[in-house]
């Protein structure tokens, strides 16, 4: 507990809140434009299920940026400062400080879920969409945008603390950003490779297109999926531990 | 005297290898509580590694450490809970002030919130305490760093390369804090350095390596008591006076116009220019020669070069 209080401590002045804000504002609007727009052409596509489909889409282009920045800024305080050696001649251990930044970045990650969680149903009661507010859905979708998270964020704090440049962490964001984006146009076999994906894979709603319609189908994503990003989260996280404990400072 | 009780760090036969190379070799430290233990050698030579291994922060590929008499392997964490270290440059988060970064090593370490104050009066940052580090001067961060060491008053401090890249007054406070700390705070300090003179003016004992090879081990007197005094007698036919002197016995080496004589006592100087001005020959000069610490450091590391 002391080495996650201490990072929020070491976070202030870093403006992390402000640019998480910022970026999840400019999701928003364009999410709002873009229902909006929807809503006018077709007044049926005034759905919960639109919308959290809509969300979920939109992360998988910023969330892995986000997620990107939010590390590296988090991870990058101890390059610039040569402060790993100051913390090592501390009892804290290298995996516990490592442990608070994991938790501390997800958290950060998890306020900006909550705020879309609140937006959708603020948005939702703008737009008078019918039906009551389906708490059910929303909490499959922040949990199954936390899994993903669980997984980038991990994989990101490995190469944030590894690689010093961290123009390196954030090319990988992007790359993310623009894989979660077009992963639609892959077929399951390769997109289930691609962890960017899973902000969709694990939505609680898929989008069906055939050859005469297209509509939302909601149910619970697939649990093999919510197993494999966890398994990954797991992976990763440990993989990141042991490789930085290595590291001689 | 010799200090019989238990040094407070010791290694035996400490090594590290990088690459088949060894960076430290065979490494036998003992320092004493209570000294100011100057660890001297030229850039390279091996103090940083050394140091690093004594907080763990590498591991040795062979030899141990001990500290306060306990394996550092098996107690590290006890043993950090009592040492403050500054390594390499100073450690800050640059976005946070002086006063938050003592903030982070104070609750890192559970200490007083009391301690910050006190160390801020003492490296004298109590004025810039609300600066942000990233606008404190080279010299201030040094501070900062000294400041975050002593934070929890340890037992033993570990400062490698305290002064560098401050300025001759900051040079200056910088050794009048260092000298304070055994006397009152009881603190051991362990500090590294490449520059003999600052060394010279703040250890009580000195250890010289060279190359990862610990070339001396000892108090700074021994090291000065190692130091040959030699006499000179100047005279325009060196050649004659040394046959004359032959005749008597004394072995004198030539060098240009002198005759150089080691551990010579007063009455045998006298005695000598006596015998040269008697035998015709003037004695132009006599003077006596002492190595300096600079000299005898040189010598021992092999090299007669800038540091």
């Amino acid at each position: 507990m002391k080495a996650l209080s201490l990072e929020y401590f070491k976070i202030r002045r870093k403006r992390i809140w402000i640019m998480l804000t910022l970026f999840l504002a400019a999701e928003m609007v364009w999410a709002s434009m873009s229902m909006s727009i929807s809503i006018s052409r077709n007044a049926s596509n005034a759905s919960w299920e639109a919308l959290i489909f809509s969300i979920s889409s939109m992360n998988g282009l910023f969330l892995p940026i986000i997620s990107a920045i939010v590390v590296s800024r988090i991870c990058d305080m101890e390059h610039k400062g040569n402060t790993w050696k100051m913390l090592m001649t501390t009892h804290t251990g290298r995996n516990r400080v490592y442990a608070a930044k994991y938790i501390c970045a997800n958290s950060l990650i998890l306020y900006g879920v909550i705020a879309q969680a609140v937006f959708i149903v603020g948005f939702g009661w703008s737009k008078s969409i019918s039906g009551d507010v389906p708490l059910s859905l929303l909490l499959q979708f922040a949990l199954g945008t936390m899994l993903t998270t669980l997984v980038i964020i991990a994989l990101h704090q490995w190469l944030s603390l590894t690689v010093r440049n961290q123009a390196f962490a954030l090319c990988l964001g992007m790359l993310g950003g623009f894989i979660g984006t077009t992963s639609g146009l892959f077929p399951s076999g390769i997109r289930h490779l691609l962890i960017w994906s899973y902000y969709m894979d694990l939505s609680p709603i898929t989008y069906v297109y055939n050859s005469a319609s297209s509509y939302y189908v909601s149910g619970m994503p697939p649990m093999g999926l919510q197993i494999a990003s966890l398994l990954l989260a797991v992976i990763f996280y440990s993989a990141g531990k042991l490789h930085n404990s290595k590291q001689e400072i | 005297m010799k200090n019989m009780s238990p040094p407070i760090v010791e290694t035996q036969n400490l090594s590290k290898t990088y690459g088949g190379i060894h960076r430290v070799h065979n490494v036998n430290l003992a320092v004493q509580t209570g000294q100011i233990f100057g660890f001297l050698g030229p850039n390279g030579a091996g103090k940083t590694t050394t140091l690093k291994m004594l907080l763990g922060l590498i591991k040795p590929t062979e030899g141990k450490v001990k500290v306060f008499g306990k394996d550092l392997d098996r107690h590290r964490p006890n043993i950090l809970n009592n040492t403050g270290s500054l390594i390499e440059s100073p450690s800050y988060y640059g976005h946070l002030t002086g006063y938050e970064n003592l903030k982070v090593m104070q609750r890192l370490r559970s200490l007083p919130g009391k301690n910050i104050d006190k160390v801020l009066k003492i490296v004298r940052l109590e004025n810039h305490k609300h600066k942000k580090a990233d606008q404190y001067s080279l010299g201030m961060k040094q501070r900062l760093g000294i400041a975050m060491a002593l934070l929890a008053f340890p037992s033993l401090l570990i400062l490698d390369e305290p002064t560098n890249g401050l300025d001759p007054a900051g040079i200056g406070e910088i050794r009048e804090l260092i000298k304070s700390l055994p006397e009152q705070y009881g603190i051991t300090v362990v500090l590294s350095s490449h520059l003999l003179s600052e060394i010279e003016q703040i250890a009580t004992s000195v250890g010289i390596i060279n190359d990862g090879k610990l070339l001396f081990q000892g108090t700074m007197q021994s090291l000065q008591a190692a130091n040959k005094v030699t006499i000179r007698f100047k005279t325009p036919d060196p050649a004659r006076a040394e046959k004359i002197l032959q005749s008597q016995g004394y072995l004198p080496k030539v060098q240009g116009r002198q005759l150089l004589f080691t551990h010579l006592p007063d009455e045998e100087v006298s005695y000598i220019n006596r015998l040269l001005v008697e035998q015709g020959l003037p004695v132009t000069r006599i003077e006596e020669q002492k190595k300096s610490l600079e000299n005898i450091f040189l010598e021992l590391t092999g090299k007669e070069r800038s540091l």
